[in-house]
């Protein structure tokens, strides 16, 4: 399993936001991807999972060799993309129970049915992992969920999907200090040879639960310096200007764009 | 779909074909008049039935009523509740056409003293339909509460009258409105709440939700309150847009497809009128109606 892009440009309403990026995620590896406010980290995991109001100029993404910029978002969903998102979104009147039951049929070969006995257990178990509490099932996705349920909602379903490569996008914000602990342990216990990870973050805090393997930065939509976890400590300390410094890069300003609606087909 | 086969084996259950009328219940029908004296659940079933004079349902006792029809040619209904002091009805109605067709419905609703009114009507109607609804309240205390779903498919023009007149003082009027239109579908509402003068301690409000699946669909809302009066509380709106496309991206990034995300949103937009039926058979009845029309679109 491998998740590859190729010299990316990416843009938004004419705002060019990822800007010759390169990355390899590797079945096994941990990647934690840091850097200032708008450097295009949740650019990054959006393009990936194939949000239609970006726009991709030139570059690649491949997984297992094949490109998927091409494919709908639900085709690389399939294909085992994940985005645990920053902002999850709230859908009234859809349960949670049935939102995670369809995202597990639409896996389901043609010929399968899904053994719910078995599937409730495994929701179950989940939840409790995650400390949920009862009646998760039954709530509406997302509606009324404090942000830290949000966070360990995106969570539960990473570990219902199986995912290939998943992106967990600020997955910290929102978490008290429990919280977190918690949701590291949990995706720590995901890591498998068969699961790339790529954490968004700006906080050490979380790469405190789950290891990372690479820690890169980027600035100005692209990774400008990969290293391991003595650039975390280096960051937690001293922020960013001491990396622009060293390599020359000036701030530059970017336009505000919206996200507020967004086509629902290419 | 054939809703018969559903009810054959409810034991309230009156029947009105244009062949023969079955009645299995202690209700007495006389020129189209049913009374409803004693406490209990009915379920009445239009058929292409010719009326001759009005239907009056009079209420005098806690009754729960679900009238559904299932025409294939153009009938048209004009139905009168009457409901007693002090009476309850909760109804249910599903006025639905097996083939294309058009037609006009009429009902008025007249509530006594300390009467109230609980009324889910579902309009999946296939084709054209005029559909006015009039209820008066009559004296104090009466109490409306009307929730509707309507879900039009693809071509269909429902064109919808819903009055409420406060006619005395201290009653109560609420109107839910969710709309869903597909591909050419034409929802055209004006909903009315009318306080006359005089009629102090009243309460009107009503809401209009609307979702339109294709930008081909048409939904227009005429919200109207003609207050007469100081000392009342009215409120309406309505709210109407296309589905939302970051829920649609949420769901189809867990791997759905565009009809399987909206299939499962508008299955959450019903879900507050559906889950009002107190009746599993209907229940099954009207989620099968609306998942057909979805589907078929989707």
């Amino acid at each position: 399993m491998k998740l590859q892009i190729k010299d990316l440009y990416v843009s938004i309403e004419g705002n060019m936001i990822l800007k010759g990026l390169n990355l390899i995620v590797n079945g096994g590896e941990t990647h934690a991807i840091m850097g200032p406010n708008g450097t295009g980290k949740s650019t990054l995991a959006q393009i990936c999972m194939g949000h239609p109001s970006y726009k991709i100029e030139s570059g690649d993404i491949l997984l297992d060799d094949e490109s998927i910029i091409e494919k709908t978002v639900d085709e690389r969903s399939r294909m085992g993309i994940f985005l645990a998102m920053q902002n999850p979104i709230e859908v009234p009147g859809v349960t949670n129970f049935d939102f995670v039951k369809a995202a597990v049929q639409t896996r389901m070969k043609k010929a399968e049915h899904l053994r719910i006995g078995r599937f409730i257990l495994k929701f179950e178990k989940a939840s409790q992992d995650l400390k949920m509490g009862q009646g998760l099932a039954h709530r509406f996705l997302n509606q009324g969920f404090s942000g830290g349920e949000k966070k360990r909602n995106e969570i539960l379903q990473m570990k219902m999907l199986n995912p290939k490569i998943a992106f967990l996008d600020e997955i910290d914000s929102g978490l008290d200090v429990d919280a977190l602990k918690l949701v590291g342990e949990n995706v720590t216990e995901l890591k498998s040879p068969e699961l790339g990870l790529v954490l968004i973050t700006h906080y050490q805090r979380l790469l405190d639960y789950i290891t990372p393997d690479f820690v890169h930065i980027m600035i100005n939509g692209k990774i400008v310096m990969t290293g391991k976890d003595e650039l975390i400590n280096k960051i937690d300390q001293e922020g960013y200007d001491w990396v622009k410094k060293e390599l020359g890069i000036e701030d530059e300003e970017v336009k505000p764009y919206s996200l507020g609606t967004c086509p629902s087909k290419h | 779909m054939d809703i018969l086969k559903h009810l054959k084996d409810e034991s309230n259950l009156i029947i009105f074909t244009d062949d023969f009328i079955s009645n299995n219940t202690e209700i007495k029908i006389k020129n189209n008049h049913l009374l409803f004296e004693k406490e209990n659940e009915f379920f009445v079933f239009f058929d292409n039935y010719t009326l001759n004079n009005d239907f009056v349902f009079e209420i005098k006792n806690k009754v729960k009523i679900y009238l559904l029809t299932s025409q294939s040619k153009k009938t048209d209904y004009n139905i009168r509740f009457e409901l007693k002091e002090a009476s309850e009805l909760t109804l249910f109605t599903d006025f639905n056409a097996k083939t294309k067709t058009s037609s006009k419905h009429r009902l008025i609703i007249n509530l006594a003293k300390k009467a109230r009114l609980e009324f889910m009507n579902a309009l999946v109607f296939n084709g054209k339909i005029a559909f006015d609804l009039e209820v008066n309240l009559l004296e104090e205390k009466a109490e409306v509460t009307i929730e509707q779903l309507n879900v039009g498919a693809e071509g269909v023009h429902h064109m919808v009258n819903q009055r409420v007149n406060h006619l005395a003082k201290s009653t109560t009027s609420k109107i839910n409105n969710w709309l869903i239109a597909q591909e050419n579908a034409k929802l055209n509402y004006h909903v009315t709440g009318f306080i006359s003068k005089g009629k102090e301690l009243s309460k009107c409000h009503q809401s209009n939700k609307g979702i339109m699946l294709s930008d081909n669909s048409e939904i227009s809302v005429e919200p109207k309150l003609l207050i007469d009066e100081y000392d009342v509380e009215a409120s309406h709106g309505a709210a109407i847009g296309q589905m939302d496309e970051l829920q649609l991206y949420y769901l189809m990034s867990r791997g759905m497809t565009d009809s399987e995300a909206k299939s499962l949103i508008i299955n959450g937009y019903t879900l507050p009128f559906i889950s009002l039926i107190a009746n599993e058979k209907i229940e099954k009845i009207l989620k099968r109606q609306v998942s057909r029309v979805i589907r078929r679109n989707s």
